[in-house]
């Protein structure tokens, strides 16, 4: 009978390393969902590098506030690809929209609005690149709303049934009260949005120049007290956040000078009153000085 | 003859005489109905705009540009959008009467994106509706006010009402029929034959063969490419069939 093969001391030492990253893990986060009174937290993580995956509670879903704007921006990709959209085409800027419940118009309230160039721009036209560009680098629900008309709710399905995505759920564009009172949201779990970064990161989603777009667009964003807040300051950061009363998530690409990328998706609800802006931040931290010290950093 | 030159210099042009997949666009002389239930024939003769820098240039009253009653954005097919472009002739009387508004209101009247001439391929085409024929504009700012509350909408309604009867305006409103974020203004379904136009040829959407001869005679003028003959009849028949078209 012959002898089981003794284990190289440096493969050993590797998966003592990755057992004990992922114990500390599991540690920091059940103290940081404690400290912050999350009600839920859900997070999943792959390391190019390393190829260390892990996740916490990754399947679970929750409201997908601003974060369903990476689906979007994945299905006007997909129509650039295919040809059935051009990015310099015209679209008319115009604040009235159609609910998803009762089909009647809703305007966008303004001041909610995190930037107004595109609603300086009212009853003119922006291109679809330029709205595709400021629904994520200054969150802009104009922005999403028009593109959501434009390329339609079922492209937007049907992008993320093509590229095997689960997780992710798009009915309808932002600010639809009627909607949301009538509990129809748009949905994501840390796993879908994983699976759509990794896709763009391994320019895998609808190809390598398609994805190298995206990826530009998602590094120019503007809101950075998510994971880029728990990251050393050199580290460019391709993401989008997401936050509505009582959910506050981001999902991104970490680029980290002399090693290959990490992509990161953490999703926080919490009860309105505490507003654990810092949760997300406080998750990047932990995850990048795991990593450091696997590194030997 | 049916291209020839307006005053202003831009041709006019008999929608029949235009390309095929053109031609499928624009449906001249189609009949199309409104969302009364009423049916209205869609315009024939559209002026024709070689250009975008023609388009900006060419005034059609002393402060409307034609470029005005084009804008539109992806909602329009994409063909229509190249230039040359195709405006039905009316677009002239609506100008006039929205100039009358400019007078009225003292201020420049902004039209909207999509709110002058929309073909009937136009996304929001989807009953006839005056901006089919030219004769319709949505005004989303006049001077410095931003048309999207109900006080300056009725108060420019009844600027326009007081104007003349011609116009009909868009009570305020969110329903289909109604508006909310700009000032609808129309003259009804008006069609306009150039003076330089003869009407005497029947070229309405008949059946073939009369219409497939017409259409050859123009394809080979215009160098488009030959439909090949049914299979089904044989050779001699095809050759008797072009001789007797071609002593009409």
């Amino acid at each position: 009978m012959a002898k089981p093969q003794a284990e190289p001391p440096e493969e050993a030492e590797v998966r003592q390393s990755v057992a004990k990253a992922e114990q500390f893990l599991y540690a920091s986060v059940l103290a940081i969902r404690d400290r912050h009174e999350l009600e839920r937290l859900g997070i999943a993580f792959y390391d190019a590098e390393t190829t260390l995956q892990w996740s916490y509670n990754a399947d679970a879903v929750f409201h997908a506030a601003s974060t369903m704007k990476l689906a979007v921006l994945l299905a006007v990709f997909r129509q650039f690809t295919r040809g059935e959209l051009a990015p310099e085409e015209p679209v008319h800027v115009r604040n009235k929209f159609l609910s998803i419940c009762d089909r009647k118009p809703y305007m966008l309230d303004v001041s909610r609005d995190t930037e107004g160039e595109v609603y300086e721009r009212l009853g003119r036209t922006m291109s679809v690149q330029q709205l595709a560009y400021h629904m994520i680098t200054s969150s802009s629900n104009f922005a999403t709303n028009l593109l959501v008309d434009v390329v339609g709710v079922p492209v937007i399905q049907t992008a993320l049934e093509e590229l095997k995505i689960e997780g992710i759920k798009v009915l309808r564009g932002v600010e639809d009260q009627a909607a949301f009172e009538a509990g129809l949201n748009n949905e994501v779990s840390a796993n879908g949005l994983l699976k759509l970064l990794r896709l763009i990161e391994e320019g895998k989603a609808y190809g390598e120049d398609a994805s190298a777009r995206m990826r530009e667009i998602l590094l120019d964003q503007r809101f950075k007290s998510g994971i880029p807040a728990g990251l050393p300051e050199a580290a460019r950061v391709a993401h989008k956040s997401g936050n509505i009363s009582t959910v506050h998530h981001d999902a991104g690409i970490v680029y980290l000078e002399g090693r290959k990328a990490y992509v990161l998706v953490i999703l926080t609800q919490f009860a309105s009153e505490t507003g654990a802006r810092t949760a997300v931040a406080d998750v990047s931290r932990d995850i990048y000085e795991c990593l450091a010290g696997m590194n030997g950093g | 003859m049916a291209e020839t030159e307006s005053e202003s210099g831009l041709k006019i042009v008999d929608a029949f005489d235009l390309d095929p997949e053109l031609r499928a666009l624009l449906r001249p002389g189609e009949l199309v109905e409104g969302i009364g239930g009423q049916y209205h024939h869609l315009p024939r003769y559209f002026y024709e705009i070689p250009s975008h820098e023609a388009a900006r240039e060419i005034r059609v009253t002393p402060h409307f540009g034609l470029n005005e009653f084009l804008l539109v954005d992806l909602k329009e097919a994409h063909r229509v959008r190249a230039f040359p472009r195709y405006i039905p002739c009316a677009i002239r009387i609506a100008a006039f009467y929205l100039e009358r508004l400019r007078e009225a209101a003292g201020a420049p009247v902004h039209l909207a994106v999509n709110g002058g001439y929309r073909s009937p391929a136009h996304k929001l085409s989807v009953a006839a509706t005056p901006h089919m024929w030219g004769t319709a504009a949505d005004v989303y700012k006049i001077g410095t006010v931003v048309l999207r509350d109900r006080a300056s909408i009725e108060t420019y309604n009844r600027v326009i009402e007081d104007l003349t009867d011609d116009l009909y305006v868009m009570p305020y409103g969110h329903e289909i029929g109604k508006a909310d974020d700009h000032i609808h203004v129309d003259l009804g379904y008006v069609t306009v034959v150039p003076r330089e136009i003869s009407e005497d040829r029947l070229e309405g959407a008949q059946d073939k063969p009369r219409c497939a001869f017409e259409e050859r005679r123009r394809g080979d003028r215009r160098g488009w490419p030959r439909e090949p003959l049914p299979e089904v009849l044989p050779a001699a028949a095809h050759a008797g069939s072009t001789k007797s078209e071609s002593q009409k």
